[in-house]
């Protein structure tokens, strides 16, 4: 196996893939087993980072974690093992698509900020995830019912644009039985079978109508989304500082070096990805 | 102060491209560009027209292509079974004395360090590369049509940013040495002592340069999208560019060695004025616009790197008005800003 | 009344009326310089001029600036300023079906020739470019005339080209494939794939270029020997039968790589074997249309 010269951050870890499976259309989930060096230094991973998958001959993505470190998936050993959820749509995600258990992959990272989860205590939580802009927020949703007691009210919206694309749909019930917890599902286009909300996430927010009071809303989603998201939080009273946002952007080195992930002065890398509304609130229409 | 004669000059730096990678200005095809050369003969010292090479020195620096790693998928180690993965990584190795670098060059290489070392953590490509470079610097006797480095904090005969700084005088270079290394480097140096001070440089007018805060109040103007459509979307003013460095990253197959399933993970220059740079796979592309490009761009060198590290990311070397094809003239949008 | 007082008057009237949205054109800047310019307003029809330091092929803007737009409107027509060789190549555009021939009014102008150092530093004042030696691509030049217009503007003439004393293209023919090779990676070495030969070029138009793919399946993304010279040997032959001769990207180009050899060349060839030349008419060159050499000859 490779050694791990550590100071190189170009230089991903070895992951082993301990579980590939399907998680909606064209979305797998990938649990990877970091090997030597790797699992230390993902031991402290925290909600909101990134880490750059390698589909070793066709090149490395971003991808948030989906997992937080207490919360392995299920039969594999604690610590060691970390989600990315991956929407295969180019030649690195379909790299990885085509991969199955047991092969290698390579992960550098964590890179980023992370979600101020000590800063939520206390509060209501209103998250709200768009396709795959779950993933990154599934290590929230975990973090919030794994210590359920530290928070205030909790309201997950959670949308896509047809059934068949909703993540994490397994885990719903878990979910939405947590005390104080509801979990509402909208759609833009239904199946046969869908009996909750039909319509944008924003029509779905108008419905719920949380209150700013004592409130925090973490997003997630397309840029689009996330943009008519903001503004209608904004109209509701919610003050910038109160909502918080993970984004993405190509990147290529993920340690501000390449200069390409870059909103406005802020590299979404390192200086992000996650960013209140008052930090970049004024640089969103540049990201659409 | 202390002179090389041209004879001296030679001798010194045939002794010094005998044992060292020499890295020189040297013309080719009617172009002035910063080459290896094995003896001084080959260098073109004095009297060209622009005096800078056409390339920058970033090049020795971050070189147009470098390989990363290189990737090895072994064979399983028995029937349907996952392939292993070799990585190593490919550093650079060695020394590399860098003669005639212009100071709008130099002061570039000093932007490139903020950009890749102050961070954590250090590009150590970049790193090596740089720990094992001494700069001999060249004074412009005087500015070109197309230069502005003094507007920019720098200067034609600013030694800041070098290990050694040679000026021209009727006998030869005056030399000021600014750095150990550089002082070192003209151990075996037949130095001349005469009357007088290097020579300073002739400057130009100045151009006025807005303030950092100047930018954002100018986000939304036409001008952008105005000044952006004769902008041909090429890479040449960032590849010309003393500062630009923003790079891709791929792993590309390699040509089988023995059976050997071989891939390098690469990372070579890129632009933000091309058109598929912020092109997300799926094909969201938040800067299809050549005014958002363009102005992203600018907005780069003035704004966002001075946001990130404190200083512009501009040397003033004038390379990518002379050499746009359609010139898009980045004095003219200094202007705009200052006039409104 | 000059070249420039004529389309100026030309571009006010086209603007007015709204027969075009834009006229793209030519203009000096600040500094002197030549360069391209889109003209919206009656009002701005003033900044345009022509002189011998207009060198750009403003042609190159039309398939971008005439794509139909996001719910598949067609664009609004504009003008455009071109000499003889712009023209031709608005030609081969029309036979590859880039826009509508009326998507498009042509402001041809009689061209004597393009001072060199024309659009670089090289012409002290581009403004009142005076006298000096031609372009070779206008040395070289079969016709001043622009081949297609809505308006001419000059004499049409039919000056014969004069004779350059030596034709690089001669020399380079007389060597051996060995020498041949040594030489164009002698000038491939000097790239830096900025592209700027290619985005100069109104023929090179596809909207992603195979050799810039983000999986790299036709060609490497590094900027290394062997790339280049596939991307320029490549390039070649995608624009044989359409290269019509303006040289722009050779201009374009900072390193001062004789790109025009290599596209000369295969029109050379096509020249020969067929009796073609690109962009005369605005038909498809014989190098997709005709499968037995005998039936495709005029």
């Amino acid at each position: 196996m490779a050694e791990q010269a550590s100071s190189n951050p170009m230089l991903p870890f070895l992951g082993r893939l301990v579980e590939v499976r399907d998680l909606a259309a064209e979305i797998k989930l990938f649990g990877v087993e970091m090997q030597n060096g790797g699992s230390e230094a993902f031991a402290g991973h925290r909600p909101g980072q990134f880490a750059f998958v390698s589909a070793f001959g066709k090149g490395e993505a971003p991808f948030g974690i989906a997992s937080i470190p207490g919360r392995p998936s299920p039969g594999q050993e604690g610590g060691r093992v970390l989600e990315f959820a991956v929407n295969r749509l180019g030649s690195v995600t379909t790299g990885l698509h085509e991969l199955g258990a047991g092969d290698y992959v390579g992960v550098r990272g964590p890179m980023g900020n992370s979600f101020p989860m000590q800063d939520f205590v206390g509060k209501n939580l209103i998250v709200l995830g768009g396709g795959i802009g779950g993933a990154p927020l599934r290590p929230v949703i975990h973090s919030v019912l794994d210590r359920r007691a530290d928070y205030g009210h909790f309201s997950i919206l959670w949308a896509a644009r047809h059934p068949s694309l909703l993540v994490f749909t397994d885990e719903y019930d878990d979910w939405r039985s947590a005390p104080d917890t509801d979990l509402h599902l909208t759609v833009d286009e239904p199946d046969a079978t869908w009996d909750h909300n039909i319509g944008l996430i924003t029509n779905l927010l108008a419905r719920v109508a949380p209150s700013p009071e004592n409130a925090v809303t973490i997003t997630c989603g397309p840029p689009i989304m996330i943009y008519f998201v903001e503004k209608m939080l904004a109209e509701m009273g919610f003050a910038p500082e109160q909502c918080y946002v993970t984004l993405e952007a190509r990147m290529h080195c993920g340690i501000g070096k390449c200069g390409r992930c870059n909103l406005g002065g802020k590299l979404v890398c390192v200086d992000g990805p996650v960013f209140t509304m008052a930090e970049v609130g004024a640089l969103l229409e540049s990201y659409l | 102060m202390k002179v090389l004669t041209p004879s001296a000059l030679h001798a010194w730096l045939n002794a010094l491209a005998r044992d060292r990678l020499l890295i020189a200005p040297k013309e080719e095809a009617g172009v002035l560009l910063y080459r290896r050369v094995g003896n001084a003969d080959e260098i073109a010292f004095t009297g060209k027209d622009p005096q800078r090479p056409v390339t920058p020195i970033k090049q020795a620096f971050f070189p147009p292509t470098e390989r990363l790693l290189l990737i090895e998928r072994l064979p399983a180690d028995e029937p349907g079974g996952a392939r292993r993965i070799r990585l190593s990584e490919s550093l650079p190795e060695g020394e590399q004395i860098l003669f005639g670098v212009r100071p709008c060059d130099a002061r570039g290489v000093r932007v490139l360090d903020a950009a890749f070392l102050e961070k954590e953590p250090a590009d150590p490509y970049y790193q090596r590369r740089r720990e094992g470079s001494t700069l001999i610097g060249l004074a412009c006797p005087e500015m070109g049509p197309t230069c502005f480095c003094k507007s920019v904090g720098g200067g034609p005969d600013d030694a800041s940013d070098v290990d050694l700084m040679l000026f021209e005088t009727e006998n030869g270079f005056a030399v000021q040495p600014v750095t150990e290394k550089g002082r070192a480097l003209l151990e075996g140096a037949e130095l001349t002592e005469t009357e007088g001070e290097p020579p300073r440089s002739a400057l130009t007018d100045p151009i006025p340069v807005p303030d950092r805060l100047a930018w954002p109040p100018h986000f939304q103007d036409s001008f952008w999208e105005q000044m952006a459509e004769r902008c041909l979307s090429c890479r040449l003013c960032a590849y010309i560019c003393p500062t630009c460095r923003c790079f891709d990253v791929r792993d590309e197959a390699l040509p089988a060695e023995d059976g050997r399933e071989l891939y390098e993970r690469i990372r070579c220059w890129d632009s933000c004025a091309g058109e598929p740079y912020r092109r997300i796979a799926g094909g969201h592309n938040p800067r299809a616009g050549k005014g958002q490009r363009l102005r992203n761009r600018f907005f780069c060198k003035f704004h966002y790197f001075p946001e990130q590290y404190g200083h512009q990311a501009c040397t003033g070397c004038g390379r990518c008005i002379d050499l746009c094809p359609v010139n898009i003239d980045i004095t003219e949008v200094l202007s705009h800003l200052v006039v409104g | 009344m000059s070249h420039t007082a004529s389309i100026q008057a030309k571009a006010r009237e086209l603007l007015e009326t709204g027969a075009v949205a834009c006229v793209i054109g030519y203009e000096i800047g600040p500094r002197g310089r030549a360069r391209p310019v889109f003209v919206e307003s009656p009002e701005g029809a003033s900044r345009l001029v022509w002189n011998q330091a207009c060198t750009h092929n403003l042609a190159a803007y039309l398939p971008a600036r005439l794509r139909p737009g996001k719910k598949g409107e067609p664009a609004r027509p504009v003008g455009v300023v071109v000499k003889a060789c712009d023209s031709r190549a608005i030609n081969v555009l029309l036979a590859e079906n880039q826009f509508a021939r009326e998507q498009v009014h042509v402001i041809g102008v009689v061209c004597p020739g393009i001072l060199e150092g024309a659009g670089q530093r090289s012409i002290p004042d581009e403004a009142s470019p005076g006298e000096g030696p031609l372009q070779a691509r206008c040395l070289r030049c079969a016709e001043r005339t622009p081949v297609v217009s809505d308006t001419l503007i000059g004499e049409p003439f039919a000056a014969p080209p004069a004779t350059l004393e030596e034709d690089p293209l001669d020399r380079l023919s007389g060597l051996g494939a060995e020498e041949r090779l040594a030489y164009w990676l002698e000038q491939f070495d000097r790239c830096l794939r900025c592209y700027a030969c290619r985005q100069a070029c109104p023929m090179c138009n596809c909207p992603t270029c195979l050799f810039e793919r983000d999986d790299s399946t036709w060609l490497g993304m590094g900027i290394g020997l062997s790339e280049k010279r596939a991307f320029h040997l490549g390039r070649a032959y995608h624009l044989a039968g359409r290269c019509v001769g303006c040289n722009e990207c050779e201009r374009a180009c900072p390193m001062n790589i004789p790109i025009s050899h290599l596209n000369r060349m295969l029109a050379r060839e096509i020249e020969t074997a067929f009796g073609y030349r690109a962009g005369l008419a605005p038909v498809p060159g014989p190098l997709v249309t005709v499968l037995d050499r005998g039936e495709g000859r005029p």
